[in-house]
């Protein structure tokens, strides 16, 4: 897992400095950002994000058996239950993605692209090797089309999160790609999204406090200089003085949310897992209340990834686990314990989400966001990739919700089209456009 | 186009030329100055200072000539005004008025002092990377040894069981096709290589790399994280090349590493190249890879606004507003940093415990200012700089960052002399630091003046401290800094000439030229006679197959440069060094201008007024069968041309037997060269100049040259004017250097040494100086 790392080009660019000129935090769009959202009247804020928990889910612990708005919730879902009505669960929907890599492969890094692998030398359990996807992402797509428009554009366009997902890139570990063979990696510290997201704002903070003692500092050594040399040092103080003005100037522009709190000192460990997914959470909905990016990915571990859930009770590995046979009950309860624990953190997004006022318009965020929550399988022991899980919270694309839906082993791919025609974003096809045929799904009627 | 591109040129040329020897003019106001002895230094002093008991007031005010003429007209002398009147009067004024009364003439006369200065950018950015450095000991000597360590797997995954081969490759340049590296202990479907080492850097700049691959590869530069700096690790077989920028200082060894893999593509290659700046891509040579390990650097990756080079050296005796904002982000920069890394710098474990980790920061922090601000602190100024900082339970990161953001934007960090006047041990070594490499004093250096190790005012013993102190890679690149400047190399000046003319002259050519120069100065400089002499008339050039071959000059085939010889009438020096001669040309034809006013001014160190007209050379013009040398007498010809071009002309046409890319010929326009003058020495004695090796020869014994050597190396390694030091300074400096067989080392060590010991104070006075101060 990430060690936490210096990003000071980060630092360098985001500040605005490159010109060396310019005043030193002025333009810092994270202070205008949530001053009064851009937008256009008539036209919505809307929000997309994926979260994705990966070795499949157990299917009679999680699909209803219900289709229609009368539906009842199993197990898995029930920690969802208070946001029914904002609920879409789409049964039958397939990732027919075929060709190089095992399916735990292909299901990661197809499943936002919705194509092919190039081949490449990253051997999979079974199968070809294969290398990078050869496509775009969805939410890469859609953060595009929102930052090629003033009134979409926001900071940063998308946020990756991630928690517990390993340092190494390869298929198992990516699936947000920018382009064909353009894997984009998931921050899993938060501490590292933190500095991401407000880290200019906590440099200030500590500049602020030293400027004045840098003064005191000026004042003092002024005296032990000749007289001709003075100037330079009152030069030099003149500049300190302005720097502290523009910064009081600047720190009366608030952020709409304050930067949230992180509990110090939480290494980015197995057992720290509880702890991260809240963090990141928190960061995820305080980055949309300052209005710092409409599209957001949370990634928890990767395809394959072998979580150690001690806090359910659980000593074995997810994926481990994931492979056991129906029959193996002792198996088959833990993995519903993991899955309902993906449940409640879901949950938990919702809820913060369900609970903060969209900032300058009616509403909660909630009604501005549509969450997909889903997996790169259908279920672990058979690798299956159909019946891949895909349940929609939040009203952010407008759709129908409060229903259980079931498809007949669906491409997967016309579901990403609905969300991008819902964006506005027109797509005719998107990935591989052989799974487009039928068009969008039609979730609004 | 050319004609424009010579105007340019011409121009900027002379406005970056200032001139070097003002003197007085006082021939037109010889009359006055007669007058002013006669009857008015009595009571004002010679030079206008006053005279106690008379008129002790000094001479000085911001009347106009005409207004002080009226006065002097009326009132004086006092006694008999009637004494000096109109005409007199007017230039009695006029002489006052240039020689000390106006303010102009006032900061004319003013002794050149050493100015309070920050800082320079690259000083900067060396100091914060040794700064950090100082805190990293798991570096080892870069040594003698090149290339890198390689280990060699017969397994897909660097599986220590399946190392079969271990050894040091030269390069990373593999063609494996479909088989192995080894087919007796490697399988060829399936292998692992790793290279690890250090990555040795010249000069300062961005450096791109690429990796030219179709098969799985990380390669990390300058961190030690599992971040890669480029991530190749998942490929499709296809021969691709992957790209990236990094900025690094030159001086300095970076800790490089690349692991590969190949797994069951067609065909297995690996190649790793970088474009250093202002070069070409090529594969990282030997040279510049070391198979030892060394820590990471702290490379500031902030930008700076260029630094004041208005008297031809760069230095810090202004600030601006961006240049404050760029520190303070720089400082900011550095501060994350070392928050970050905070447990390899300080030591200690903050999850075993917390008080001890606090603790450790705090004295890490203590320590870091120290070396910041070049001396220790007292106890107050710990209080104010770290403790402070420490205060209210704040997390040891967020006080260890606000103790960094507050040294480095500090004024004793900024401005390495404000606390060194009047010298004291601290003061010595950080100036030999600076002097000589930009940078903090190693910890060595400190070493002897914390544990009083330097005697009061031991010369000998500071020169043999800087003598210590030029073996190193960061003294070599100050002075390759130098030659650079110099030689005029250091700005932005593309050579490239028109290809259907120069068809061979392309950039691989003249970056082969950038190189051969450079080998030729190190060798020189860094021989044991570093005799200056042999820049000049060194009759040899650095050649590899390629400007052999472009010369003219036989073939060999590899890449590598040697040292051939040339028949010494044909070449003599840096004054005929390809680089150069194609440096001050034009892009279809010479330039005798170019190259005479570069020779007058750098080389023979004589001073040039702007011309009285900006004329452009339009070949159009002129009859084109006239040759270059003819062009340009018929183009200078008019006296207030000749005035200056009778000096440049000569250097100019002594180098006609080199064409626009440096090659020698014996015509030009079917003609045969004719490179010989008649110049006028500084001295006023006319010699005979043939060709390029009389010019040499005149150069490398002219008192006047050899001055303006040394002027610009003091003015490049201290970044102060020489007279600032006394007006006797350069006399000393050129005392020595003769006495000491035009040796470059020993001027380099004399001249740092000087400075170091500019103004020095025994202790003794010094700690009474200090009393006086505190009370």
């Amino acid at each position: 897992m990430n060690t936490r790392r210096l990003n000071r080009r980060n630092f360098v660019r985001d500040l605005g400095l490159s010109a060396a000129s310019l005043p030193f935090f002025a333009g810092l769009p994270s202070l205008r950002a949530g001053a009064g959202s851009s937008l256009a009247p008539g036209c919505r804020k809307q929000r997309l994000v994926i979260m994705i928990s990966p070795n499949g889910t157990v299917p009679p612990a999680f699909w209803p058996d219900e289709e229609g708005t009368d539906f009842k919730l199993k197990t898995i879902l029930q920690p969802l239950e208070a946001h029914r009505d904002q609920m879409l669960i789409l049964h039958g929907l397939a990732n027919k993605v075929r060709g190089d890599g095992d399916s735990h492969m292909r299901g990661m890094s197809c499943l936002l692209t919705g194509k092919e692998l190039f081949p490449g030398n990253i051997q999979g359990g079974s199968h070809t090797p294969a290398g990078w996807c050869s496509g775009i992402s969805i939410d890469q797509e859609l953060k595009n089309f929102f930052q090629s428009r003033e009134e979409t554009r926001t900071r940063f366009g998308s946020l990756e999160f991630g928690v517990g997902v390993p340092d190494r890139a390869d298929p198992w570990t990516r699936m947000v790609y920018a382009g064909p063979n353009k894997p984009v990696g998931a921050i899993d510290d938060p501490y590292q999204m933190f500095e991401k997201l407000y880290g200019q704002v906590k440099d200030k903070e500590h500049l602020g406090s030293v400027l004045d003692d840098l003064q005191t500092d000026l004042r003092k050594l002024r005296n032990l200089v000749s007289p001709e040399d003075r100037q330079l040092l009152k030069d030099h103080a003149d500049f300190v003085r302005d720097m502290e003005m523009e910064l009081k100037a600047a720190d009366e522009q608030k952020l709409h949310h304050a930067a949230p709190e992180l509990e110090p000192g939480i290494a980015d460990s197995n057992d720290n897992i509880p702890e991260i997914s809240r963090m990141q959470i928190d960061l995820m909905v305080n980055s949309f209340a300052n209005d710092m990016a409409r599209v957001a990915t949370l990634q928890y571990t990767n395809s394959v990834g072998q979580a150690r859930m001690r806090w359910l009770g659980i000593n074995e590995g997810h994926h481990g686990l994931s492979h056991e046979p129906d029959e193996n009950e002792d198996a088959q309860e833990k993995l519903i314990k993991i899955n309902t624990w993906f449940a409640q953190q879901l949950n938990h997004l919702v809820t913060k989400l369900a609970e903060t006022p969209e900032p300058g318009a009616d509403g909660s965020m909630l009604d501005h966001t549509t969450i997909v929550w889903t997996n790169e399988l259908g279920k672990g022991n058979s690798h299956t990739l159909n019946n891949i899980p895909f349940v929609l919270l939040g009203n952010g694309m407008g759709f129908n919700t409060g229903r259980s839906l079931k498809y007949d082993q669906v491409p997967h791919n016309r579901l990403w089209l609905a969300i991008a025609q819902a964006a506005r974003h027109e797509l005719e096809t998107f990935g591989n456009p052989k799974f487009c045929q039928g068009g969008a799904l039609d979730l609004v009627t | 186009m050319e004609s424009r591109r010579l105007s340019l040129v011409l121009l900027v040329w002379l406005m970056a030329y200032s001139p070097v020897a003002r003197a007085a003019e006082p021939s037109t106001v010889l009359s006055g100055a007669a007058i002013y002895r006669n009857q008015c230094a009595e009571c004002h002093g010679p030079k206008g200072e006053g005279v106690e008991g008379e008129y002790d007031e000094p001479l000085y005010g911001d009347r106009t000539v005409a207004k002080l003429a009226k006065l002097i007209h009326k009132t004086m002398p006092e006694d008999e005004p009637e004494l000096c009147v109109d005409a007199d009067a007017e230039r009695v004024a006029r002489y006052i008025h240039g020689a000390f009364y106006s303010e102009e003439a006032r900061a004319r006369n003013r002794p050149a002092r050493v100015e309070l200065a920050r800082l320079t950018a690259g000083q900067f950015e060396q100091s914060v990377a040794s700064l950090v450095a100082g805190f990293r000991t798991n570096s080892s000597a870069v040594g003698e040894a090149r290339g890198l360590s390689a280990d060699y797997y017969d397994d897909r995954r660097p599986n220590r069981k399946k190392r079969r081969i271990e050894r040091v490759d030269p390069e990373i340049r593999f063609q494996f096709g479909e088989k192995s590296p080894d087919p007796e202990k490697i399988e060829a479907e399936a292998f692992a290589i790793q290279w690890r080492g250090a990555l040795l850097v010249e000069t300062t700049g961005e450096y791109e790399f690429c990796v030219r691959t179709e098969n799985g590869f990380n390669l990390y530069v300058n961190e030690n994280s599992d971040k890669a700096t480029i991530d190749g690790w998942v490929s499709s077989g296809e021969l691709r090349e992957h790209r990236t920028s990094l900025k690094l200082l030159g001086g300095h060894a970076y800790p490089i590493r690349l692991e590969y893999f190949k797994y069951k593509e067609k065909s297995a290659s690996i190649e790793l190249r970088w474009t250093p700046p202002g070069g070409v891509e090529s594969v990282i040579p030997l040279s510049s890879l070391a198979p030892v390990r060394v820590a990471p650097v702290m490379v500031v990756t902030t930008p700076f606004p260029p630094d004041d080079r208005s008297m031809g050296y760069e230095r810090g005796t202004a600030v601006s507003k961006a240049w404050h904002e760029s520190t303070t982000a720089a400082a900011v920069e550095v501060a994350d940093h070392v928050a970050t890394h905070l447990e390899d710098l300080a030591g200690g474990d903050p999850r075993k415990d917390a008080e001890a980790y606090r603790e450790a920061a705090r004295a890490f922090s203590r320590r870091l200012v120290e070396r910041a601000f070049r001396r220790p602190l007292s106890e107050e100024e710990r209080g104010f700089y770290v403790d402070d900082r420490f205060e209210g339970g704040i997390k040891p990161e967020i006080a260890v960052k606000r103790v960094v953001i507050l040294a480095l934007t500090s004024p004793r960090f900024l401005y390495p002399e404000l606390l060194g006047s009047g010298g004291d041990a601290h003061g010595v070594v950080s100036r030999l630091a600076l002097g000589l490499r930009d940078t903090l004093p190693t910890e060595a250096l400190r070493r002897v003046a914390q544990e009083g190790r330097l005697r009061d005012g031991d010369r000998d013993q500071v020169r043999s401290l800087a003598r210590e102190m030029l073996d190193h890679p960061q003294t070599r690149l100050k002075l390759r800094g130098f030659f650079d400047h110099w030689l005029h190399l250091d700005d932005e000046h593309d050579l490239a000439k028109d290809p259907d003319l120069y068809p061979n002259f392309d950039r691989r050519t003249m970056a082969d030229f950038r190189r051969s120069l450079n080998l030729f100065i190190d060798d020189i400089v860094w021989s044991e006679a570093s005799d200056y002499r042999e820049l000049l008339l060194a009759d040899h050039l650095y050649l590899n197959g390629r400007l052999a071959d472009f010369l003219g000059h036989g073939t060999f085939d590899d890449g590598r440069f040697r040292k051939v010889s040339f028949d010494p009438r044909a070449r003599a020096g840096v004054l005929t060094h390809p680089y150069l001669l194609a440096r001050f040309a034009y892009h279809r034809s010479t330039s005798p201008i170019h190259r005479g006013v570069f020779v007058t001014r750098n080389v023979l160190g004589r001073s040039l007024k702007p011309p009285p007209e900006a004329v452009q050379f339009e070949e159009s013009r002129f009859d084109p069968d006239l040759t270059m040398r003819e062009k340009v007498t018929e183009m200078t010809k008019a006296e207030s041309c000749m005035s200056c071009h009778s000096m440049i002309n000569p250097l100019g046409f002594s180098l006609e037997h080199f064409d626009a890319v440096g090659r020698f010929r014996f015509a030009e326009k079917e003609r045969e060269i004719d490179a010989a003058s008649e110049f006028q020495t500084h001295g006023g004695t006319a010699i005979a100049i043939r060709g390029a090796r009389d010019v040499a020869r005149h150069a490398a014994t002219s008192v006047m040259a050899q001055r303006g050597f040394i002027q610009h190396l003091f003015e490049h390694l201290i970044k102060q004017p020489v007279n600032a030091y006394g007006p006797e300074t350069l006399d000393q400096l050129h005392k020595a250097f003769v006495s000491q067989d035009y040796h470059i080392q020993n001027l380099v060590v004399e001249i740092v040494t000087l400075a170091a010991l500019h103004q020095y104070q025994p202790t003794e006075l010094r700690d009474h100086e200090h009393e006086k101060a505190e009370s």
